[in-house]
Formats: structure tokens, C-alpha cells, sequence
């Protein structure tokens, strides 16, 4: 071995404190490159696979009810690839287990051939369908293991006013319900509460009285006819319009699909981002390490040039620091990405659901990471080789200039300096002398507080999200769906249910809304005069009356569609008797999911030129009386979906904790690395390069903690000055994260507590402090007999 | 003049340094030719110019003004890939401070040099020769200054250098040591015919070399041929 490279071994050995700081920080930006990455590869793979294997529907077009010659003629469409009818229906279900009724959607899939069908099914558990019985059912394995139903058990239905019986011939999942939601307004899948239930075709047309007929038609289109699905979709609206077109859904917009594309392009972005801050960081950390070091070797740097040594054969050595380190790095992150995948997989596997999704090693990605962190690990060596190199041996090998001396500005506010003490003069001095060693401290603390005070809003985001959703707006216990609209009548019957405090009615009305060329499809709720448990508010929380006329917006709808209060909107039902109106905007609210319209219940109704309609109802409940009240909604013929809000808010409040825990938690863990890392290296060569006047200040007889006080003090000026900085950045983040998810879908509220400032101090200040610790012990193992010997 | 060819020859080499506004002169234009196998001694006084001219000399530095003459090519026109072989192949260093590198043995130190080089002594034959074969892998800091300045000597011979720069070699040592130090010098000069350069600003250590130059205030005063110079172990301060 070249004896230069033993001289490296044994540099990297006596370094190795400040050296470790910088591998963890590189460990934990290629940990974020692999981890991320493999993360978003598999999640991509696993889906793109699972999307052609089970034939993947581009479109869906839900319909009143529809002959099978009118989807035959939309078939014919050279753009239409392929395509599928089938009867969709929501019902109320009785599973043994559960106390409530649980809403399941029926849907009807071929009784052989399922999986190969568009939209098909993957057997999970059973063996499918048999050929003698109709009464059969097949599950989606997660609502089947909520409830503990196994195949072979008896599952009772109410299909179209009749109780039936059905056997669980098999569980399943289908690329239509990777992520296992009813539509966009849900936020979180909850298998306790909501399961697809698949029927045998010809069975369910009979007995739901569509012969010859459907209700939903789904199919894949020509790549051609996938490139203009919108203009597809308004033409099939045209052509489908006798039949009652509820809702044309292009694949973008279909809810699993939505949920699954913005994850990933999170994930895609995350996968760039966050590995690139970690990774400047680190060049930056180990610019500074090896700029000292390399100052430090100065004399040898000189010797060797005399000695014959070429630049470049110094400088590979030089480099071969940045090169280990980086490549120590990279080992490091490759296994913290590989965790990090595996912990993502994890998570992923309770919210979406793949025949196969297993989290395997990329080794392409990790010989990327691997290279990237070397290269980053030479880039950062490679300035402090060069600062040396431009020497001529002669001038190497003269001992450093002194230090720049002279007076730092502070020094001129004579009686504010003269209160502060040496050891602060010291500290102070040593922070302005070195202002790129100082400032990398402060990006580095700034960078890293920000990142934690934004994964800290994130999370008060969340929470403020779904206490607006699901306890400002949405104020009722249990809101019940119906079948069919119903009247007046309903409404009296359903208070006296049992247990029911107050009830409401609700009006759902399936709409066009037009402005100019701008259009969207979407459900107008009717609220009834003087309602409370739905509550529409402002920006700011207040709850927002619906004028007895007009259309109030949400704050999102409003803007897709370019309007304010007071213009006025081309408003089309999608079924009945179709007649285009021009109503005023005449309020507008927030909301974080979803799109939504609300209007007076009366002049909705009006508008469609029906009397008082309403097909579903809110209900305060009595909480001792809910289990009467269960029993009772079971046996309510009319009753289609039910929905009890405590559990929705349980289930998501729980899955947020989950998730939070990964994400927020690696999010403060990798920051707290930047900033215990980066305090630490910047003390630890300050220690280097002051043990002779550390040294010194030992043998006057200070004691270790007061002078290791100089360095926490100067650890301190820097954090204080990257906390400054912090909250600017902090904000300048998460309002461009509220930006980049101000989407149709979900948007996050920018909610900034003094708490959550608070917090994120003490979080950060709790790694600094670590830092100093480790600090502390460092100054007082000092073998300062040796220091006063070293020789400048 | 000699009889012997020069083997460096300094013609007007001068060297300035530019410090902001002012020029400091470390050496002003000197001529000043180095005969092979000769034991020449630079004398003058702290910032006289001494580790200036041996930076000239040695390919460390480039003047300012004239030529470093180098048989007849120019060290003053040479890229610095051809002053790094030049330094590789010509020149051994010996500094006042050993600079020997703290992570390294005795014996490494001495490889550090002879990896550079095709045909070295063996690292263990040359600290023999300074007689330290038994310290062969203690680091620097487990020995003392004189062994430490005697590393720096195996180091320096051992590329077999056609000729040695020693700039205040003995420097920081006690006059037992130094004697030693000196008489190492000195042997290879007599026995091996190596052409050494003792810089020093003890007037008692220049009676050692064959020749001394005086240089102050970055001139050259005199020069002084000293056919009898004495054993570096009668050397006294
Ligand atoms: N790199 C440099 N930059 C500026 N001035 C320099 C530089 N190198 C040498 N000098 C100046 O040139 C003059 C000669 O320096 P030199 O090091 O040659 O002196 P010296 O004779 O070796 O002294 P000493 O015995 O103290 O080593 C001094 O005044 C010194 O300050
Ligand atoms: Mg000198």
C-alpha cells in the first residue's frame, strides 16, 4: 500500500469525530435519494403493473339508467378501445360484528372471466364464484378483514326492498379501489366502514331490476381517445344525455386514481428535493472540514511538493479524504434508505392495496445515491485541496499568517463589550473571523429549524383540515343516505327514530356549473332554512348563512371557474329535465376537500322544478340512544348509506397519528441530524485549530466547563442568528407547500400557532444542546499537557 | 572559479515579494555558482535572504528577475510539472522544523520520499545510515528533535538526490545534537561526493563547509574559500 494512503487511513482515524458528522448528513441525503426513490419506484411499478394486468378503466360515466343499445352505440366510437356496463349501487348492509350499518357499494362483475374483465378483480382468498348459486358475493379483502368475515360466511344485503342472503365466495382487491375510498370527498380509507361488494352480473340486473340495462359504463380508450378524454367525455355526455348522466369521471379524476397520482408526485418531488438540501448541507459541512484540514496539513502539502510530490498526486490524496467520507456516506445512506423504503412500504401497505407490493432493493438507485455522495464528498474536498495547491511549496510551507487580527465592529459599542466578559469576546471574535465557517452554521441551523417548523405546521395543517371538515362544517352524528329523493314526509318520519335529537334534510343535486369555457361537474348541496349541522364557513371559521337565492361557492370552485360573488353561473342538472339556468354567486366559503356548492334548499329544488325534495338526512343523536337508532335505520327500507361521523373523525385522526409518525418524525430526525451535525463539526474544529489556547486557558486553571463555555457560546451566536433566520424560511416553505397542494382534491390550510414556533424551538435547541454536550466532553478529555507542545 | 563545472548556477536571480503596497527584496539580483560535490555554506542574519536563495535554488520558488541555471536549462522558465521532476529527481530537503509528517513512522517518512523515485535507497538502509534503524517505527512525536531532524535526513538522501538543501538543520537542536546532525552532513559529503547547501546563521557552523557565502540584507557580501574545514564533531557555540 502507497504509504500516502496510510497517512489517509490514519488522518480519517484522527478526524473521526468531526468526520462522522458529515457522514450522517450524507448518509441522510443519499438515505432520502434511495429511500424516497425506491419508495416512489415501487409504488409507480406496483401500480403501472396492477393498471394493465387488471385492464384499467380511462373513463367511467354513471347514469340514471341506460339500454344496453346506447352503451353498444358509444362502443362503436373509434376511440373507445373497449368497454364494460354494469349496475352500481350503494346499500346498507348487516355484518355481524358491527354494531352500526355499514355501507357497502355493490357493483356487478362477470361471473367468470373477472379478472381479465376491464376494471378486474384479483381473488385474494376463496375460490370465486361457483356455477350453481346466484346468492353469491365477493369482498374487498380489507373490508372483510375489518370485520373478521371469511369466506364462507353469510353476509345479509337489502337489494331493492328484500333482505337476501348471500354467501362470501371470495375476497378480492381491483385497481379501481387501490386506495379504498367511496369518492374524492373521502379523505382516508376506513374498511370498517366502507367495502366493495361484488355481485354475479346477470343476478344483480335481475334482481335490481336492470335488464337490458346498466347504470355505469366504463371502458379503455384508444391512445389516440386518451389524449382528448375531456372532449371524449362531452360527447358521450351528449350522446348519453337521455339516460340521466350522473357523473363522467376521466381516470384523473377517479378517486383511487387521484389519491394514488398526487402521492406519487409528492413522492417524486420529495425524491429531488429533500436529498438535494441534505446533500448541500453536507458539501457545504465538509467544504469547511476539509478547507481546515487542509490548512492544518499546509507544512505537509509544502513537503511534499518538495520533496517531488505533483499537484496532482496531492491532490487525489487530498481528495481521497472527500472520497472515503463520501463513499462512507453513501454505504450509510444506502441501509438508511433501505429502511426508509421499507418503513414507506410499510405505510403505503395500509392505505393502498396491489396483488404484489413488496418492497425490493434498487441497486441502481443505490449505486446512483452511492455515486452522487462520492461526487458531492470530492466537490466539497476539492476547494480546500485547491486553496493549498495554488501555493508554490515555499510559501506552503511558511508557517499560516496570523489569524486576522484587529477589532471586530462590535468592538466599537465600548460599553456593551466592555459588560461581555473574554470568554465572549473570544466566542464573538471567533464567530466574525470566520464568516464562511459561520455562516454555513447559520444556513445549516436555519435550514434544519425551518425543516422541522415546517413538518410541525404540516401536521397542525392536517389537524386543522379535519377539525374544519369534520366538526366546523360537517356538525352532525350520523348522516344517513337515501335511495331515491323523498319527501317532506321522510324528514318527519326520520325524527321519530329513535334517539334522534334534530334532523335535517339534505339535497344533493348533480350539476354542470359553467362560466365562459369553464366548467365543472359537481353536486350543489340544498341546505334547509335555518340548518345547523351542516355548517358552511368563511376563510377565518365563521359559519356563513345560505342566502335564500343564489349559489355559494367554495373558495377553490370559485377560482377554477374565474367568478365572484354577484356574477353569474350557467348551472345544467344532469338529469331530469336538463334546462340550462343562469343563477348569481351570491356567497362564497372554504373547504379543504373536494369541490363544493352550497344553495337554500327550496330554490334548489326549485330550480329543478320539483317541490321540497331531499335524499339524504342529518341527524344529532341522542349518545345513549345510537344503538336503537342503528337497529331502527336497519330495517328502514329507503335507507341507502350510512355514515357515522365519530367514526369517521376516529378513524381519521388515527390514521393521521400514523402516518405522521413516519413522515413528520423522519422529517425532524434528519433535520435534528443537519443540526446537531453541524454544530458539532463546526465546535470540533474549532477545537482542532484552538487547542494550543484551549490548552492554555486549562493549565491558568480554568476549568473544563468554562472552556468549553467559549465554544457553546459561539455554538449559541450561531444558532441564535440560524434561528433568526428560520421562521422566514420556515414560512417561505410550508406557504410554497400550501401552494403545491391547492389541488382539486385536498388543499392544506397554512396554519401557523405560536405553539408550533415555540415547539420548534425547543426541538432544535434540544440538538444544539446535544451538540454541546458532546462538546463539553470533548474540551474535557482535552490532553492539554500535549496542546500547549503543538506547534502552529 | 574552480576547476569543477557548476552544478547550479544563479545569473541576476532576484526575488521581490509584493505585500499590498510595499516590495520587500528578499534577494536582491545574485550570482552565484554551486560546484559539484561541494559542502557550501550560506551565512546571514535572520531575513538576510538565506531560505529565499534555497528556495531558488531548490525549485520551491521561482525569481522574480534573472536565472537559475540548471546545467543550461532555466528553472526560472520551467513549467511546474518540470520543477516538480526537477525537485523529484535533483533535489533533497532538509528544513529547519523536520516537517515530517505526524501520522506517518520514522520508516514511512522516509518511504513518503522514496516512492517517488526509480532506483531509492531502501528506507531501512537509509535511516542506517543515520543510525536509526532501532526507531524505525516510532512516530514523530516519540522522538526527540535531533532523531527527528536525522528522520529528515534518511528522508532526504535516501532519493539519492544529486544535491542536498539543508536550511537551518540544526536549527532548534542543542550543540551535542547538532554536532551529530552536522557530522552525518558532512560524511556524505566526503565519502559520497553529494553536493551540499548548509544554510545557517551560526558563523560557527559555516567552518564546516569548503566555501562560505555571506548574504545581507538580501545581498551577496563575500565569499570565502575555506580549504580546511573542521570535523563537524569540533564544531562549538
Ligand atoms: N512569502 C513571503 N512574503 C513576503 N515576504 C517574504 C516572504 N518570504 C520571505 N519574505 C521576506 O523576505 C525576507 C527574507 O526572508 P527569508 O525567509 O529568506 O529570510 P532568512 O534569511 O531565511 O531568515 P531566517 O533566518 O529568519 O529564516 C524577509 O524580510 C521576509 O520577511
Ligand atoms: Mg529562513
Amino acid at each position: 500500500m502507497p504509504v500516502l494512503h496510510r497517512k489517509l487511513i490514519r488522518d480519517l482515524v484522527a478526524s473521526v469525530g468531526t468526520l462522522l458528522t458529515v457522514i450522517a448528513i450524507m448518509g441522510i441525503g443519499t438515505g432520502a435519494y434511495v429511500g424516497l426513490g425506491t419508495s416512489q419506484r415501487i409504488l409507480e411499478e406496483s401500480r403501472a403493473d396492477y393498471y394493465r394486468q387488471y385492464r384499467f378503466a380511462d373513463f367511467w360515466i354513471s347514469l340514471k339508467k341506460a339500454p344496453r343499445s346506447a352503451a353498444e352505440r358509444l362502443a362503436a366510437w373509434p376511440e373507445v378501445a373497449s368497454l364494460r356496463t354494469r349496475v352500481v349501487f350503494d346499500v346498507l348492509l348487516d355484518v355481524p360484528d358491527a354494531a352500526r350499518p355499514v355501507t357497502g357499494r355493490l357493483l356487478s362483475v362477470p361471473s367468470t372471466g373477472y379478472a381479465q374483465s376491464i376494471n378486474g378483480i384479483h381473488l385474494q382468498r376463496g375460490a370465486g364464484f361457483s356455477e350453481d348459486r346466484d346468492e353469491e358475493v365477493i369482498l374487498s379483502e380489507a373490508f372483510a378483514r375489518a370485520h373478521g368475515i371469511e369466506v364462507g360466511d353469510r353476509l345479509h344485503l337489502v337489494l331493492n326492498r328484500r333482505r337476501q342472503a348471500f354467501t362470501v365466495v371470495g375476497t378480492c382487491i381491483s385497481p379501481e379501489y387501490v386506495y379504498l375510498v367511496r369518492g374524492p370527498g373521502d379523505l382516508i380509507p376506513d374498511p370498517t366502514r366502507f367495502g366493495v361488494l361484488y355481485v354475479k352480473e346477470r343476478y344483480a340486473r335481475e334482481v335490481l331490476d336492470f335488464k337490458d340495462a346498466c347504470n355505469e359504463i366504463t371502458g379503455q380508450l384508444t391512445p389516440r381517445g386518451r389524449r382528448q378524454v375531456e372532449e371524449f367525455l362531452a360527447r358521450a355526455d351528449r350522446l348519453l344525455s337521455p339516460y340521466g348522466v350522473l357523473d363522467l369521471v376521466p381516470r384523473s379524476r377517479q378517486a383511487s386514481h387521484s389519491f394514488l397520482h398526487d402521492e406519487l408526485s409528492g413522492l417524486a418531488v420529495s425524491a429531488t428535493v429533500m436529498p438535494g438540501i441534505f446533500l448541500a448541507v453536507a458539501a457545504l459541512v465538509l467544504n469547511i472540514l476539509m478547507l481546515r484540514l487542509a490548512r492544518r496539513q499546509r507544512t505537509t502539502v509544502g513537503t511534499l511538493k518538495a520533496l517531488g510530490y505533483s499537484d496532482l498526486q496531492v491532490t487525489l490524496h487530498f481528495l481521497g479524504f472527500g472520497v472515503v467520507v463520501g463513499l462512507l456516506g453513501g454505504l450509510c445512506g444506502c441501509g438508511i434508505g433501505l429502511g426508509l423504503a421499507a418503513a414507506m412500504i410499510r405505510m403505503y401497505r395500509q392505505f393502498f392495496e396491489f396483488p404484489s407490493f413488496a418492497y425490493s432493493v434498487q441497486p441502481d438507485l443505490m449505486l446512483i445515491g452511492l455515486l452522487v455522495s462520492v461526487a458531492f464528498g470530492a466537490l466539497g474536498a476539492l476547494r480546500g485541496v485547491l486553496a493549498v495547491l495554488r501555493l508554490q511549496p515555499a510559501e506552503a510551507m511558511r508557517p499560516t499568517p496570523p489569524e486576522r487580527g484587529g477589532r471586530i465592529a462590535l468592538e466599537r459599542l465600548g460599553w456593551l463589550w466592555r459588560r461581555l466578559g473574554f470568554r465572549t469576546h473570544l466566542a464573538l471574535r471567533s464567530v466574525f473571523r470566520n464568516r464562511v465557517r459561520s455562516l454555513t452554521g447559520v444556513f445549516s441551523a436555519a435550514l434544519a429549524t425551518a425543516i422541522m417548523f415546517m413538518a410541525l405546521v404540516m401536521y397542525d395543517s392536517f389537524v386543522y383540515l379535519v377539525d374544519f371538515q369534520f366538526e366546523q362544517v360537517v356538525r352532525s352524528d350520523v348522516d344517513l343516505g337515501m335511495r331515491d329523493e323523498a319527501s317532506r314526509a321522510a324528514l318527519l318520519d326520520a325524527r321519530q327514530l329513535p334517539g334522534v335529537q334534530r334532523a335535517e334534510p339534505l339535497l344533493g343535486v348533480t350539476c354542470d356549473l359553467r362560466h365562459g369555457y369553464r366548467s365543472r361537474r359537481l353536486a350543489i348541496t340544498g341546505l334547509s332554512a335555518g340548518h345547523s349541522l351542516t355548517a358552511p364557513r368563511a376563510s377565518d371559521g365563521a359559519p356563513i348563512r345560505i342566502p335564500s337565492t343564489g349559489l355559494v361557492l367554495t373558495r377553490k370552485l370559485a377560482e377554477l371557474l374565474d367568478v365572484r360573488v354577484g356574477d353569474l353561473v350557467e348551472l345544467r342538472p344532469v338529469r331530469g329535465r336538463r334546462t340550462v339556468r343562469r343563477v348569481p354567486v351570491t356567497g362564497e366559503v372554504d373547504s379543504y376537500l373536494g369541490l363544493d356548492a352550497y344553495a337554500d334548499l327550496e330554490y334548489l329544488a326549485g330550480l329543478l322544478g320539483e317541490s321540497s325534495a331531499l335524499n339524504s338526512l342529518q341527524f344529532r343523536v341522542d349518545p345513549g340512544a345510537q344503538a336503537d337508532l342503528f337497529r331502527a335505520v336497519r330495517s328502514l327500507p329507503v335507507a341507502q348509506g350510512m355514515n357515522v361521523m365519530a367514526d369517521t373523525r376516529a378513524n381519521i385522526a388515527r390514521t393521521l397519528v400514523e402516518t405522521s409518525v413516519v413522515s413528520i418524525g423522519v422529517m425532524i430526525v434528519f433535520a435534528g441530524v443537519i443540526a446537531f451535525g453541524s454544530t458539532l463539526n463546526s465546535a470540533l474544529i474549532e477545537i482542532g485549530d484552538r487547542v494550543r489556547e484551549l490548552s492554555t486557558l486549562r493549565v491558568l486553571g480554568y476549568g473544563p466547563a468554562e472552556v468549553a463555555g467559549i465554544l457553546v457560546r459561539q455554538g449559541l451566536l450561531v444558532f441564535l442568528a440560524g434561528l433568526l433566520l428560520a421562521f422566514p424560511l420556515g414560512y417561505l416553505m410550508v406557504s410554497g407547500l400550501a401552494r403545491a397542494y391547492d389541488k382539486e382534491l385536498y388543499r392544506l390550510p397554512l396554519v401557523i400557532r405560536f405553539d408550533t414556533v415555540l415547539q420548534t424551538i425547543g426541538l432544535a435547541s434540544g440538538f444544539m444542546l446535544l451538540a454541546q454536550v458532546i462538546v463539553y466532553r470533548q474540551v474535557r478529555s482535552l490532553d492539554w499537557l500535549e496542546g500547549i507542545k503543538v506547534k502552529e | 572559479m574552480s576547476e569543477t563545472d557548476p552544478i547550479l548556477r544563479l545569473e541576476g536571480a532576484g526575488r521581490t515579494f509584493r505585500m499590498g503596497e510595499v516590495e520587500v527584496t528578499a534577494l536582491a539580483e545574485a550570482d552565484l555558482a554551486i560546484r559539484s560535490g561541494e559542502f557550501l555554506a550560506i551565512l546571514g542574519p535572520s531575513g538576510s535572504g538565506k531560505s529565499t536563495l534555497l528556495n531558488l535554488v531548490g525549485g520551491t520558488d521561482r525569481p522574480t528577475t534573472g536565472h537559475v541555471w540548471f546545467g543550461d536549462t532555466d528553472l526560472a522558465a520551467m513549467r511546474d510539472h518540470e520543477l516538480t521532476l526537477y525537485r523529484r529527481r535533483v533535489v533533497g530537503f532538509i528544513f529547519q522544523f523536520y516537517n515530517l509528517v505526524p501520522t506517518l513512522t520514522a520508516e514511512e517518512n522516509v518511504q513518503v520520499a522514496t516512492e517517488l523515485v526509480g532506483d531509492p535507497l531502501a528506507p531501512a538502509a537509509a535511516l542506517e545510515l543515520v543510525g536509526l534503524s532501532s526507531r524505525a517505527s516510532h512516530f514523530p512525536a516519540q522522538l526527540s528533535g535531533g532523531e527527528q531532524q536525522r528522520v529528515a535526513i534518511a528522508r532526504a538522501i535516501a532519493k539519492r538526490p544529486r544535491i542536498l538543501l539543508a536550511d537551518e538543520p540544526t536549527g532548534a537542536l542543542d550543540l551535542v545534537t547538532a554536532r551529530q546532525v552536522l557530522s552525518i552532513l558532512q560524511g556524505l559529503n566526503r565519502r559520497e561526493g553529494l553536493t551540499i547547501l548548509l544554510i545557517t546563521h551560526n558563523p560557527a557552523l559555516a567552518d564546516i563547509a569548503g566555501r562560505v557565502v555571506r548574504l545581507a540584507s538580501g545581498r551577496l557580501a563575500d565569499t570565502r574559500e575555506n580549504p580546511n574545514p573542521i570535523d563537524a564533531s569540533d564544531v562549538t557555540w
